[in-house]
């Protein structure tokens, strides 16, 4: 199996982008995309996230959550192309069943904006040593508590992946079909579902007690082990994505 | 002077009708190791979360006795000053990891960092656990990359890496396999001999048997029972308590190999003494 964990250096650009502008891109980005309700704009905006994790060298790593995203997304597709209230333009004809332009238009734009998102905070948290963030965090006067709360999230696909692992090996042996074709694949994985949620959820609570008791809500100075990492022009990263949002406002409002 | 003292220790999980931890009162001696037995749900966690403080500053609910560890109360200090004296490890290997760190040595530091140690100090006391727990040769792989044995030693060098005088254990060993096992037995052992007090909750009670000062017996929270393992595995009420004694125990108990004082021996060593004393 793969190691579980998310982060590894790959000394490309996208490292040496300081941890808070990454962030930042990811809020921005995703913004961008709800601002305007338009599918070129979305699409360019997704566009430049997948050139940024292609520069980053971890667009390979994103691409299985996008597949598993695009299946949940599915069924908004077929529901807003069948019952969009704006339907109007039949687009597509299964038998008796219409799919219109409008729905699907609609639904095109949903997905995009998911896998936005998906893809901006990839470029956060693949390319980001969840420590850095972590410390930057804390610097920018941040409580430790949210600091934390940004931890889980980087914690979350590693441990339902570890846990998948341990469920599924559990079941290959008392026998169920793990393997095989992608049938038999996706039948398997969905009862592993349930299980692999609630037992992240509840290791996030054992780690919220170990956190605890290894003095990480101390109210104390803190101190760190690595010397702090120079980063490309932070001040100017920032201020260009400041930039470039107020930019898009603007001609939001004007345009 | 006792390293630890509990009186009339209860307490309730919020919205929880019964007690879990009815009516505690023992002390532990510095230096000493206590094994912590009992069936599940007997309240073992439960009373290892009250010595390091996560009950009552981190699980609320309803709280009376005392915990005092070096004459100081638990229930009035900051939880970072209760756990910097008594550290704790858990069983499940995987979540101790903080996931923020990459490194097995930057892993370590953690604590140290949260408690505003420098940085030159942080290197010597990494250094130190990271020898003392064997696991030198791992420190610039990812925790994550480790098996669970490793995984448990790094989380137990985490915890001895903020000096602690009492480290407690719940149930180290018990997301592991044998020979998992066998490395963090091997370790603790090895804190025990350096002076650390050693409180474990623990199931294998061969090995408690080998290595534990005093055994405490717990039941649907209460303390039935405080004493040397001999004692406490010799007496004929155990099995009511949904503990099966250690293996040599039972042996002797079959063969009535009793000593003077009235207890089966619970090794193999002593089993074999006894057996060499009855045949005279
Ligand atoms: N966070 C909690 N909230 C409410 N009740 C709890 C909580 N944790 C444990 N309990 C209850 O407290 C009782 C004692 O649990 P505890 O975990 O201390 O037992 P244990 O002796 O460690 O058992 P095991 O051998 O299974 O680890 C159980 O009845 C349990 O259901
Ligand atoms: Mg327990």
């Amino acid at each position: 199996m793969e190691p579980i964990h998310s982060y590894t250096d790959k000394k490309s650009y996208i490292d040496q982008i300081d941890p808070i502008s990454k962030l930042l891109f990811a809020f921005v980005s995703i913004f961008i995309t709800y601002l305007f309700s338009s599918i070129p704009i979305t699409c360019f905006v997704l566009l430049i996230s997948i050139v940024l994790l292609m520069v980053g060298r971890v667009l390979r790593k994103i691409v299985p959550l996008l597949a598993i995203s695009f299946t949940l997304l599915l069924s908004i597709i077929i529901v807003q192309g069948l019952t969009h209230p704006t339907n109007e333009m039949p687009l597509l004809t299964l038998g008796t069943i219409v799919f219109y332009q409008e729905g699907l238009t609609f639904a095109l734009l949903i997905t995009l904006r998911v896998f936005n998102m998906l893809a901006a905070f990839g470029v956060l948290i693949l390319t980001t040593k969840p420590d850095d963030l972590m410390e930057s965090l804390m610097k920018q006067g941040m409580s430790p508590k949210i600091s934390y709360v940004f931890l889980s999230v980087f914690q979350l696909i590693p441990q339902m992946r570890a846990t998948l692992g341990k469920i599924t090996d559990a079941q290959r042996s008392r026998g169920m079909e793990t393997e095989g074709s992608l049938m038999i694949r996706i039948k398997a994985f969905f009862p592993l579902l349930g299980p692999a949620v609630l037992s992240s959820l509840n290791m996030t609570k054992e780690r919220a007690i170990a956190l605890e008791v290894r003095g990480f809500s101390s109210k104390g100075k803190k101190t760190f082990i690595s010397e702090e990492k120079s980063y490309f022009y932070p001040k100017f990263v920032r201020c260009g994505l400041i930039i470039l949002l107020i930019a898009a406002i603007v001609w939001r409002i004007v345009g | 002077m006792s390293k630890i003292r509990v009186e009339g220790l209860k307490y309730r999980y919020p919205d929880m009708d019964s007690l879990v931890l009815d009516d505690l009162s023992f002390e532990v001696e510095k230096g000493a190791f206590i094994g912590i037995v009992g069936e599940n749900t007997a309240g073992k966690s439960t009373l290892c979360y009250a010595l390091t403080g996560l009950v009552p500053h981190f699980f609320k609910g309803a709280y009376g006795g005392n915990v005092l560890i070096d004459n100081i109360d638990v229930k009035q200090s900051e939880i970072s000053d209760v756990t910097s004296k008594a550290g704790l490890v858990f069983d499940q290997p995987f979540s101790q990891m903080t996931g923020s760190k990459t490194t097995v040595y930057e892993e370590i530091a953690f604590g140290l960092e949260n408690s505003g140690v420098e940085r030159e100090e942080m290197r010597i006391r990494i250094d130190n656990s990271l020898r003392l727990m064997d696991i030198e040769h791992l420190q610039n792989k990812n925790p994550y990359d480790l098996s669970g044995g490793q995984m448990q030693r790094v989380a137990i060098a985490s915890v001895l890496a903020m000096k602690p005088d009492v480290i407690v254990l719940d149930e180290p060993t018990s997301q592991l396999d044998p020979q998992g096992s066998d490395e963090v037995f091997q370790v603790i052992a090895k804190l025990a001999e350096s002076g650390i007090t050693i409180i474990m909750a623990e199931h294998k009670l061969e090995k408690l048997a080998e290595y534990a000062s005093k055994i405490l017996l717990l039941h649907k929270g209460k303390q039935i029972a405080y004493g040397s393992p001999k004692e406490v595995f010799s007496r004929d009420d155990i099995l009511e308590y949904g503990i099966a004694p250690p293996v040599y125990v039972r042996i002797a108990k079959a063969l009535k190999l009793k000593n003077k004082a009235g207890f089966y021996p619970i090794t193999l060593d002593g089993l074999k003494q006894q057996w060499n004393v009855g045949d005279e």
